[in-house]
């Protein structure tokens, strides 16, 4: 039982963590991990969020 | 044994797919229940992922999962992002599904149930999730690139500019269409109108919340606003029943239309951040939630579908839009099928984030198939009306009469029984003043799930607030592709400008932004106020050239992928991407072809235009409307020029991919593929 809701448990941060990622939630601590690892000049999340959304909205995203 | 039970379980699976398609296909004379639909699809796909994305996967494109992807080379936190496939899936398929899909089926439902409803499944798993898939593969072995980019190094220089062109084409009659779409759905509905006008504070609002005060919290941000949104579809009601406020927002096509064009025009122009973004979300939201609703909504009220599988309306004289069942199926549902706008998607965001280049199987391939799913959704949920019903939404006033008892009387001596107390009472029930000439797809879907969810939870009291929930979230992603896909145009304008005179070309100068906004707003609004003063309803001119546009695009796609697979020698399994190519030269050209010289009026853009000369020539036009006439006349020709154009790109391409691949199989010219060199992942197994 206490391995049927270990299980439970990390299925749903799996899923919780997917919406974060679907959604655009989770995509600066991504930013930030990367850009620790390449020792770039970071981004705030403010910069961060409004960067990402002119690159994301300059190309074709939706579809008819 | 395993493999045993294995492939008893797939035989299984096949045998109740091919019973369920039988009995859609040849089931006649009595309503059909819902469930065979889902079931034939769901078995029909399954089947297809199982054998031939797996065929395609290994035969054809020789998946390589020890080959790193773009964005383990490249990753940057960016652009170039590692993502777990099914958030990744969740990305693809988010992006593809617009409102085509539910609007396509929707129109189509007038040639009956069944061609549609075979040609959804069948061209999905044979055209378009192979577009998908090829061309994600082919973007992921090139870094990314886009379809222009491919088809520029691939197959020629002209090849490259077609797409280009094909792509700014496609943008702008798309854009005046599922705009058009809007009109109708909102027009005399001050319910709906309320509905959608708020939306737009609401995004504004989320905007500022997003970048002063949390930034980046795309998920609490959007629990706020679908709480928002779900009360302004309650609180348009108490609109609708307030006489003031109702005339306020009950407005007619033209204002609507203009409406629209000044909101597109801010979109664009204004800061991402501010509308176009937090609408998005809201959007991928609601979609989602909808979607998913209404699956579940048809297995549990499995609704019979009383449309018939085929109506009189094969032999091209349809009231909802004219021309016969070929090739004008295929040009009417295009997403859901096999769109060429995916094909931009699959070679944009989708290849730099995939891990494993196994994984576009999944994604590519599977996408598509749950997107034309939702396609088999919206062709039951218009089928499951009564074809009378169906029928007096759809039609235009100048077939069926702008009254109840006349649209009742037409439709009725088409063998489809309708009074006209069904369409006062079923307006009444939704809460809408009339239900009539609201031809577009999107009201008479909207009716379709509002009864499915009505019948899931509330019954008739909740019928109303189903109807314009249905109606608010089809027009809330109308909107949101026409300002996403206004902004995009607006780059492309500011890049061909830009080679004029370079300043046009910064995107950051603000005079620059809003004359190419103009152009692009300009140039689908042209399109859309044509619709709107059209006297047959304008989806029947209008949404043609779409298809047609759109499965240009496609035959593009297809194009680059053959060609790139000629040259990795892959001749043997070719046929995969020729035939679907074929198939949509042939239809694209035939219905180019019918739309530009059907002698039929309403079929023919010219012969159109040449009976209103006629009519003006003999003096049978009164004085008022001589004007509207030459406009009329005016608009048809250009429809005529903008086919014609279309078919000649196609044309081009044709002779340039013939000559490119006649050299290569006869040896005279060595092939180069453009394809990144090859570096073996680091990254262990697995996700």
């Amino acid at each position: 039982m206490q391995r049927f809701w270990r299980r439970f448990r990390q299925g749903l941060q799996r899923a919780w963590q997917g919406l974060r990622e679907w959604s655009g939630d989770a995509a600066y601590e991504k930013y930030a991990q990367c850009a620790v690892r390449g020792g770039a000049k970071q981004l705030t999340q403010a910069e961060f969020y409004v960067e990402q959304l002119k690159r994301k909205y300059s190309r074709p995203n939706r579809c008819c | 044994m395993k493999k045993f039970f294995s492939v008893i379980v797939w035989i299984v699976v096949a045998l109740v797919g091919a019973v369920a398609l039988a009995t859609i296909a040849f089931r006649r004379g009595e309503p059909i229940n819902a469930t065979w639909f889902v079931l034939a699809a769901a078995c029909f796909y399954v089947v297809a992922y199982r054998l031939y994305s797996a065929f395609i996967a290994a035969k054809l494109l020789v998946l390589d999962n020890t080959r790193a992807t773009p964005c383990e080379r490249r990753e940057d936190g960016r652009d170039f992002v590692p993502t777990n496939r099914w958030v990744l899936f969740g990305h693809h398929f988010a992006a593809i599904a617009g409102p085509g899909p539910l609007v396509g089926p929707t129109l189509a439902a007038q040639f009956g149930y069944l061609p549609g409803t075979l040609w959804l499944i069948a061209g999905a798993a044979f055209a378009g999730c192979v577009q998908d898939f090829v061309i994600l593969f082919c973007s992921i072995r090139r870094d990314g690139k886009t379809l222009g980019e491919m088809a520029r190094e691939e197959v020629s220089e002209r090849g490259g500019f077609i797409a280009q062109l094909a792509v700014l084409a496609i943008m702008i009659i798309l854009l005046g269409v599922v705009a058009l779409v809007v009109v109708n759905a909102l027009k005399s509905s001050p319910w709906a109108a309320f509905t959608l006008a708020m939306t737009i504070p609401i995004a504004l609002l989320l905007g500022v919340y997003l970048r002063y005060f949390r930034p980046g919290r795309v998920l609490e941000a959007s629990v706020i606003g679908v709480a928002l949104i779900l009360f302004v579809v309650v609180a348009g009601q108490w609109v609708a029943d307030s006489p003031l406020l109702a005339k306020v927002f009950t407005l007619s096509g033209v204002s609507l239309a203009f409406a629209i064009i000044a909101y597109g025009f801010a979109a664009s122009a204004l800061p991402v951040w501010l509308l176009l973004a937090p609408r998005d979300y809201l959007s991928a939201f609601i979609k989602a939630g909808a979607i998913f609703s209404l699956a579940a909504g048809i297995l549990l009220v499995r609704p019979q579908v009383l449309m018939p599988p085929l109506t009189r309306f094969i032999d091209g004289s349809g009231p909802v839009f004219a021309g016969e069942i070929f090739p004008f199926c295929f040009i009417t549902i295009a997403c859901g099928a096999i769109s060429g706008f995916h094909s931009l998607i699959s070679s944009g965001t989708t290849p730099k984030m995939i891990q494993r280049e196994g994984h576009a199987r999944f994604i590519g391939y599977g996408a598509m198939l749950l997107e034309s799913f939702v396609g088999v959704m919206a062709m039951v949920a218009a089928c499951a009306m009564p074809p009378g019903v169906y029928f007096a939404i759809n039609s235009p006033a100048t077939i069926v009469g702008a009254s109840p008892e006349a649209a009742a009387q037409t439709i009725s001596g088409w063998g489809y029984p309708l009074t006209a107390e069904t369409m006062t009472g079923l307006a009444h029930a939704v809460g809408e003043q009339t239900l009539l000439n609201r031809a577009g797809g999107a009201p008479s879907l909207a009716v379709g799930m509002a009864q499915i969810f009505s019948n899931t939870i509330g019954g008739e009291r909740l019928l109303s607030i189903w109807y314009h929930f249905a109606i608010m979230f089809e027009a809330l992603f109308i909107l949101t592709v026409l300002d996403a896909g206004t902004r995009v145009g607006r780059f492309m304008v500011q890049e061909l400008c830009g080679r004029v005179w370079k300043p046009l070309g910064r995107m950051n100068w603000m005079p620059g932004i809003l004359l190419s906004s103009g152009i692009i707003v300009g140039a689908w609004g042209y399109f859309l106020y044509q619709g709107v003063v059209d006297p047959l309803g304008g989806i029947n001119s209008l949404w043609p050239l779409f298809g047609i546009s759109n499965q240009l695009l496609a035959a593009v796609a297809l194009v680059v992928a053959t060609t790139i697979l000629l040259k990795m020698g892959r001749l043997k399994w070719i046929w995969v991407t020729l035939a679907p190519m074929a198939w949509l030269v042939i239809i694209t050209m035939k219905a180019s072809y019918q739309k530009i010289f059907s002698v039929n009026p309403r079929i023919g853009f010219l012969s159109y235009a040449n009976a209103m000369a006629a009519q003006l020539a003999a003096g049978k036009i009164p004085v008022a409307k001589i004007a509207d006439t030459h406009r009329l006349i005016f608009n048809q020709r250009l429809d005529a020029g903008v086919t014609a154009v279309l078919a000649v790109m196609i044309l081009v391409l044709l002779v340039e991919a013939l000559v490119q691949w006649h050299a290569i199989l006869s040896r005279r010219k060595e092939p180069v593929l453009r394809e990144t060199p090859y570096v073996a992942t680091q990254w262990a197994g697995g996700d």
